[in-house]
């Protein structure tokens, strides 16, 4: 526990109006600092390895078929109620496989539960994806079903 | 038919400074404040019954998005309710990274703060300036979590992930640079006489009155009471931090301020603590996947970096939550507005929306 | 007669459609400027995306309000809304007749235009528009006509924010004409004459500008930077710039007197405020900085060096140099103006009219008598 000091001006500083004088220089460094934006979509952001983009399905060479196994956990863990799956039995090997997996970005908050409780092995079925630009032009694009969810989505490069 | 009147005026909730979707009717006589009233709700979204709703995993995502601008520390004290619902503790570990990052957070929160109210009061430049260094926050924040400001980060047990290679170095790295820059707004503010005018004997309440109104964290601190649930009431490892609780000694906008400042530097002195003191081990206790505490009910309170944060939760051993409660230290703090502004100027009442440091997400919940 | 009529009205309405048509680029240029040197200040970019780093954005910008819709409130007075933008505007604009921007006059040849056969005689072409011997007094009552506009736009919109900017604008800019009349006392007694071109003479006579003035041969003896500080902070105070920009303080009154304009309208109090910015920084130029005089003016030897660019083209090369010069002092003031505004927090309406009351109208008067003690002591 401490009290805080509050300053006062001296008389000299005040008189020869210092601390603007200083405040003026610190702006005057800046101008010759280089500019820390990023000129948007000509630069691309630089990601991290574990930011969490928009949720997308993913399969695994090491697994024959269709990674997701249907066991509704990501739909019952989503906290919008954005994700619905349907079940099938697989095609190969025992149990079920997706036949229906629809994603609603619209409702999606990223939170990454869903990633989280999948079960699969070795990578989860659902993963959050590097990807961030969801503008659309009209809201039934944003209802992805399985298909899109393979899918990348295409960036346009801009030329810098 | 000649008559004088009182100018009343909506401020808000469209308007430039009011840090969301605040209206606050003003009476002026002149450009003077004879009456001012916040009027809330315009951001309601239901979060304390969407906690009756959704399990406790799920409710986490909605702490974010309370506080959107300290996410972690929203995070931190519902997880801290649920652990005391389950009476589970976090694995040391875990403990340590929770404090380090609630501690970042809060300099990020204290950032935007202060971002806000120099650009409120008409310093632009500090705006960009800090957030500059919000964003090397957010960037270890996100580097940890995978979100800038909807984190998800905490779990009942402990943490989700460990933190990535690096990250403890490039956490260090920010410490180090950062009171360089603490010292550059110094010199654009503390000692500016503009600056100073502006704040100085704005907003005055005293200790006795902020108690009264229930105001805490740094606004309360600022007015001289030393009150800070870090020391006051230790959780998490806090107890083992060696840091100082900056008091103010008049209770204007200037002190709380001042308040602020300091507290960031000794965040960042907490931060350098708990990565220096930081064992090696597991994040996570062994914790249910499906949680479902047994029947009872708990308040826990944190210091945010607005104030205390409080949950109330009740369980009826199901995983939903029976009553979900969040004490929002912004809702509490916005009372004394009206009394602050009391007598000011139409410009003042800028300074002190900011000086509060409201967020309406926590506000209208 | 017919020499007459060209020289008195053919020929200072090309100089007017010659300063209307800079004066704007100039604006346009000034607000890119503007926002690239904020933008590097605060460690960003500022403009990129039109044209070569931004170079064309004013023209962007132009087009843009032009082309915006025009609205006007349902229950505003809809002639002294649209009179008000054009209040503003002419004194601004007419201000500009009494700057001499460069000092040498152009001598124009008789010749014929083609086509026509209509045969001009030889001319004598000024920078000036007109050299009024009373330009000073010129100068500040018709810039002062200004505050019209900012009162008539803020009542006639019929909006509280408007209203509240543009009584505040009212009382700023009538209050901070006063130590901006006393800053500029000294110069007319140093100079002894109110004509801008006069003035500028009467600093190429003694030899230095009067920023310089040095009374008693002391050198560090400057009292005429008072005079300079006082006008400086005056001026930029009575074109409503940040720290003093409480007129349209964004984050208080939105936009001030200008929130209920939009379009072509906006753009005219837009133009305004930027050419009375412009304007402020011609005259500290003209007034303490030697006009058009060379920026070394007084160093004996690089005084003539940098007279003269471009002695080939003789008289039109020194004409040149000069206006080059005033440019360089104009486009420095502007900076200052710009740097201030990326600085400093605002002040406060009551602070605002104690500094101009308490500090700078006691400030002025000291200053006229110093210089005048000065003067008297010299002899």
């Amino acid at each position: 526990m401490s009290v805080v000091q509050r300053p006062e001006l001296s008389l000299w500083k005040r008189l020869f109006l210092v601390e603007l004088l200083q405040g003026m220089a610190v702006t005057f460094r800046h101008w010759w600092r280089k500019p820390t934006t990023e000129q948007y979509p000509k630069e691309r952001p630089k990601i991290l390895p574990r930011f969490r983009g928009i949720p997308k399905l993913q399969d695994h060479p090491d697994v024959e078929g269709i990674l997701c196994i249907a066991c509704n956990q990501c739909s019952i863990i989503c906290p919008d109620d954005c994700i619905t799956v349907l079940g099938e039995p697989r095609t190969v090997g025992k149990g079920k496989q997706a036949k229906v997996f629809i994603l609603d970005y619209e409702r999606c908050c990223l939170c990454g539960l869903c990633e989280e409780v999948c079960p699969t092995t070795p990578v989860p079925a659902i993963f959050m994806s590097h990807e961030y630009e969801l503008a659309r032009y009209k809201r039934v694009d944003l209802m992805n079903d399985m298909k899109e969810l393979y899918e990348p989505q295409p960036t346009k490069e801009y030329l810098k | 038919m000649l008559g004088t009147r009182e100018l009343e005026i909506n401020l808000g909730p469209q308007h430039p400074s009011t840090h969301g979707v605040l209206r606050v009717k003003l009476k002026l006589d002149g450009e003077t404040i004879v009456e001012s009233d916040p009027v809330i709700g315009y951001l309601h979204r239901g979060c304390e019954k969407l906690g009756e709703n959704r399990n406790y995993i799920q409710t986490e995502v909605y702490t974010d998005r309370m506080d959107y601008i300290a996410a972690i520390n929203e995070n931190l004290v519902y997880i801290e309710a649920v652990e005391k619902l389950l009476g589970v503790e976090a694995a040391p570990r875990a403990q340590y990274m929770r404090v380090i990052l609630a501690e970042l957070q809060r300099i990020a929160s204290h950032l935007v703060w202060l971002a806000t109210h120099a650009l409120d009061i008409g310093a632009m430049s500090v705006f960009l300036y800090c957030f500059r260094e919000r964003e090397a926050i957010l960037d270890l924040i996100e580097g940890y979590c995978g979100a800038r400001l909807t984190t998800n980060a905490i779990r009942a047990g402990g943490m989700r992930l460990d933190f990535p290679d690096g990250w403890t170095g490039a956490a260090k790295d920010f410490c180090d640079e950062f009171p360089a820059r603490l010292k550059e707004y110094d010199t654009l503010l503390k000692t500016n006489r503009i600056w100073m005018g502006r704040t100085k004997d704005i907003g005055v309440i005293s200790g006795e009155k902020a108690l009264s109104y229930g105001i805490t964290g740094p606004c309360l601190r600022a007015s001289g009471v030393n009150y800070d649930v870090r020391k006051a009431m230790p959780y998490e490892v806090y107890s083992e931090m060696e840091f100082d609780v900056p008091l103010g000694s008049v209770g204007d906008t200037y002190d709380r301020y001042l308040v602020r400042l300091e507290e960031m530097r000794q965040s960042r002195l907490i931060v350098l603590q708990a990565l220096a003191k930081m064992p090696e081990g597991p994040v996570m206790n062994k914790v249910p996947k499906r949680i479902k505490p047994p029947a009872g009910e708990v308040y826990v309170v944190n210091e945010g970096p607005r104030g205390e944060l409080g949950v109330y939760l009740v369980s009826n051993g199901t995983d939903t939550a029976e009553r979900c409660r969040f004490k929002s230290p912004c809702f509490v703090n916005l009372q004394a507005l009206p009394e602050l502004a009391k007598g000011h100027m139409v410009a003042d009442i800028v300074a002190l929306i900011g000086t509060l440091d409201i967020v309406l997400g926590c506000i209208d919940r | 007669m017919k020499e007459q009529l060209i020289q008195y009205l053919a020929v200072p309405m090309l100089q007017i459609a010659a300063i209307i048509g800079v004066m704007l680029l100039c604006v346009m240029y000034l607000v890119l400027w503007e926002r690239k040197l904020i933008a590097f200040m605060q460690v960003r970019m500022g403009p990129m995306r039109v044209g070569y780093h931004g170079l064309l954005q004013p023209i962007a910008d132009v087009v843009k309000l032009l082309l915006k819709e025009d609205v006007v409130p349902k229950a505003a007075d809809r002639w002294v809304h649209l009179i008000s933008p054009i209040i503003l505007m002419i004194p601004a604009l007419a201000c500009f007749a009494v700057i001499p921007f460069t000092g040498t006059s152009f001598e124009v040849g008789a010749f014929t235009i083609p086509l026509v056969n209509y045969d001009v005689p030889a001319l004598t072409v000024t920078s000036w528009v007109a050299d009024l011997n009373i330009g000073l007094l010129y100068f500040l009552a018709i810039s002062s006509l200004g505050v019209y506009g900012l009162v008539l736009a803020g009542w006639s919109s019929n909006s509280k924010y408007s209203m509240l900017g543009s009584l505040r604008s009212a009382a700023q800019m009538i209050s901070y004409e006063v130590p901006l009349g006393l800053s500029i006392v000294a110069i007319l007694m140093l100079s002894g004459t109110a004509s801008l071109v006069g003035i500028v003479e009467a600093q190429q006579e003694a030899g230095h500008w009067w920023l310089f003035w040095a009374p008693l041969g002391v050198p560090l003896l400057w009292p005429q930077f008072i005079g300079l500080f006082l006008y400086f902070v005056a001026a930029v105070a009575e074109t409503n710039r940040a720290p003093f920009d409480l007129p349209e303080a964004e984050t208080e009154l939105v936009a001030g007197f200008h929130t209920e304009y939009s379009g072509m309208k906006f753009a005219f109090m837009f133009l305004a405020e930027y050419l009375n910015m412009i304007l402020a920084a011609l005259i500290v130029s003209v007034l303490f900085l030697g006009g058009w005089l060379p920026v070394t003016f007084g160093i004996p030897g690089l005084s003539e060096l940098f007279g003269n660019f471009l002695p080939f083209l003789g008289g039109a090369g020194a004409a040149i140099t000069g206006f080059f010069w005033l440019a360089l002092k104009v486009f420095l003031v502007l900076t200052v103006y710009l740097w201030l505004r990326a600085t400093f927090p605002r002040y406060r309406y009551d602070q605002l009219m104690s500094l101009g009351w308490k500090w700078l109208i006691p400030m002025g008067l000291a200053h006229v008598m110093v210089t005048a003690l000065f003067m008297l002591l010299r002899g």
